[in-house]
């Protein structure tokens, strides 16, 4: 595939079928360098797929990748040299030692492990935890491993697969910790996610895939600035008329209080609420959550808001 | 970086691997020991018709000469057994296996092409198959020499049936290397390498023992080590090429269809 763009992924009309099965179709995806993207999407929607295509560990049925502007099929190798993978629900070997284990795969990438120490540290993993065996680890330790393992050699592209799968509430703080320096390093991070409250904490941008197909590439701003959010207000005595504020819509009005859902700028809408006789006003956040079940309004979605 | 992969590799396997020198040693000594003992009454068993002499060819090894007794060790079903296990085994557990425990997802999620992760396997898994074919050699010498009997024994010779074992073992590693890259788990693999393994032992086994089925020897690879031959300085160059070419073509065969395989998440 040519290239067309100094963007980190690339995809152009990424398709992947198997037998019949349509796992991938027409999928056109940019991501920036140095932006963290999240690529959202529920079990089986073709984002673990996505990914493999990149690593060179499927073959595309038509359309092509380039990552870091190298052919994902014919420069995988390459690729490899200069990312780090992080796989869903990662195995590390059991038999070896965790530093033992990540001395092996460092040696493999061929790049010291600069980062390693740093990130054993954030992730609460010392020298004891290290010296055991993997085998004995806990699915979290492993997922942590997984973490060190492919940013320990400070990777110019991070490509994780549900990343904080496994991970307590505080180790999660931490990897967002890890994600902001890497962003502020400009080093650029792809990963996929089903968890959306993580999302909209990290990602810069995110795109939505469905059944194989992208459904919305937007930034996490923009796609949460069009997102409808739900206002209430109370005042003392009787609730004034709010039908020509722009956005507004829903309107329930019951005696001193008015629920209703917003659309774009608050401002005109705190304008108009604004009175001596106010006594509460809430806004609630737009949450991407709201954003990701409209395009999957019409089938159970797995989504979890963690 | 290839290095690290061909260590570790041979790490893996190390503590098999020394069981396997240790029963492949053990087994080489006992054979000229058993042929010095009872050698002479089993002639005498077999010539006073209390035992068919086509008994007493297995495979293509005999209890009458000290180079068919040798060849009879190599192709006894416990050498096999031994040698075997490991040829199968360690090529199907480093690919298939892998993949089956998730860990080749990690390993080539690092700058190794497949054909390079096929390359250094295949010849962790030969040098590992040599060292089991030296031990049983080294054994048997080794036996010959403790009963006094190595001087009929061509030693310079020696090599070529090092050789030719190593040829044969690492065709059937070669297959079972081949079904390792071609399958998602060891299952599968392991009973194509072994199905095979077993044919070719039946066909030489049932074609020594029944003469109707001779015609199937020289279909097996057991057919084409005869070590006893090659120290009576009667070699066949066939043999070696046939498990040469036993050897090449699932090897090609595997770099072929290993870089072009899709490699879905494991399940």
């Amino acid at each position: 595939m040519e290239t067309t763009t100094n963007a980190a992924i690339e995809t152009r009309a990424l398709t992947k079928r198997y037998g019949s099965i349509e796992a991938l179709t027409d999928l056109d995806l940019e991501v920036r360098p140095g932006e963290i993207f999240g690529f959202l999407g529920p079990n089986g929607a073709g984002k673990s797929t996505t990914i493999r295509i990149l690593l060179g560990f499927l073959h595309p049925t038509a359309g092509g990748a380039r990552v870091l502007g190298l052919d994902a099929v014919t420069q995988s190798v390459e690729i490899r040299r200069r990312i780090g993978y992080l796989p869903g629900g990662i195995a590390i070997y059991d038999s070896l030692s965790g530093a033992d284990a990540l001395d092996y795969l460092g040696d493999l990438q061929g790049s010291a492990p600069v980062r390693r120490n740093e990130l054993c540290e954030r992730l609460e993993m010392p020298a004891s935890v290290l010296r055991r065996r993997v085998r004995d680890y806990s699915r979290g330790m492993r997922q942590k491993m997984g973490v060190i393992q492919a940013l320990q050699h400070d990777p110019e592209l991070a490509v994780l697969d549900e990343p904080t799968e496994g991970l307590d509430p505080l180790m999660q703080q931490a990897f967002y910790g890890i994600l902001d320096d890497l962003r502020a390093a400009g080093r650029t991070v792809f990963m996929s996610s089903h968890v959306l409250s993580e999302v909209e904490r990290v990602c810069d941008r995110v795109a939505i895939i469905r059944r194989g197909r992208l459904m919305a590439l937007h930034g996490v701003e923009e796609l949460l600035a069009r997102r409808k959010r739900r206002v209430q207000v109370r005042w003392r005595g009787v609730a004034p008329d709010l039908s020509d504020v722009p956005g507004l819509s829903d309107l329930v009005v019951d005696d001193d209080r008015l629920t209703g859902m917003l659309l774009g700028d608050v401002a005109p809408f705190v304008r108009a609420v604004a009175s001596p006789s106010l006594v509460d006003l809430i806004i609630e956040p737009a949450r991407l959550e709201e954003a990701f079940l409209e395009y999957y309004a019409d089938e159970p979605s797995e989504v979890a808001d963690a | 970086m290839t290095l690290r992969l061909f260590w570790q590799t041979l790490a893996w396997n190390r503590a098999r691997l020394a069981l396997l020198l240790l029963a492949c040693l053990g087994w080489g000594v006992l054979i000229p020991i058993i042929y010095t003992g009872f050698s002479d009454a089993i002639r005498e068993m077999v010539n006073s018709g209390m035992i068919p002499e086509n008994l007493m060819s297995f495979g293509s090894g005999n209890f009458f000469t000290l180079p068919g007794a040798l060849t009879l060790g190599l192709q006894h079903p416990l050498a096999i057994a031994f040698v075997g296990v490991f040829a199968l085994g360690s090529p199907v557990t480093a690919v298939a296996g892998e993949r089956e425990r998730g860990t080749l997802e990690v390993l080539l999620s690092r700058p190794l092409s497949r054909q390079r992760h096929y390359t250094v396997v295949a010849l962790a898994v030969l040098l590992m198959l040599a060292l089991a074919v030296a031990a049983l050699l080294i054994g048997q010498v080794s036996g010959a020499v403790a009963v006094g009997i190595a001087d009929e024994l061509d030693l310079g010779l020696l090599p070529l049936v090092f050789l030719n074992g190593v040829l044969m073992w690492g065709a059937f590693a070669s297959v079972a290397l081949a079904a390792s890259v071609s399958f998602d788990r060891a299952g599968p693999a392991m009973g194509v390498a072994l199905g095979f393994l077993l044919t070719n032992y039946f066909f030489e086994i049932l074609g020594s023992l029944w003469d109707a089925a001779e015609f199937l020897q020289p279909y097996s690879l057991f057919h084409h080590f005869d070590p006893g031959q090659i120290l009576q300085g009667d070699g066949d160059p066939l043999d070696f090429a046939v498990c040469a070419v036993a050897l090449v073509i699932p090897a090609v065969w595997a770099l072929m269809v290993y870089p072009r395989r899709d490699l879905a998440a494991p399940a």
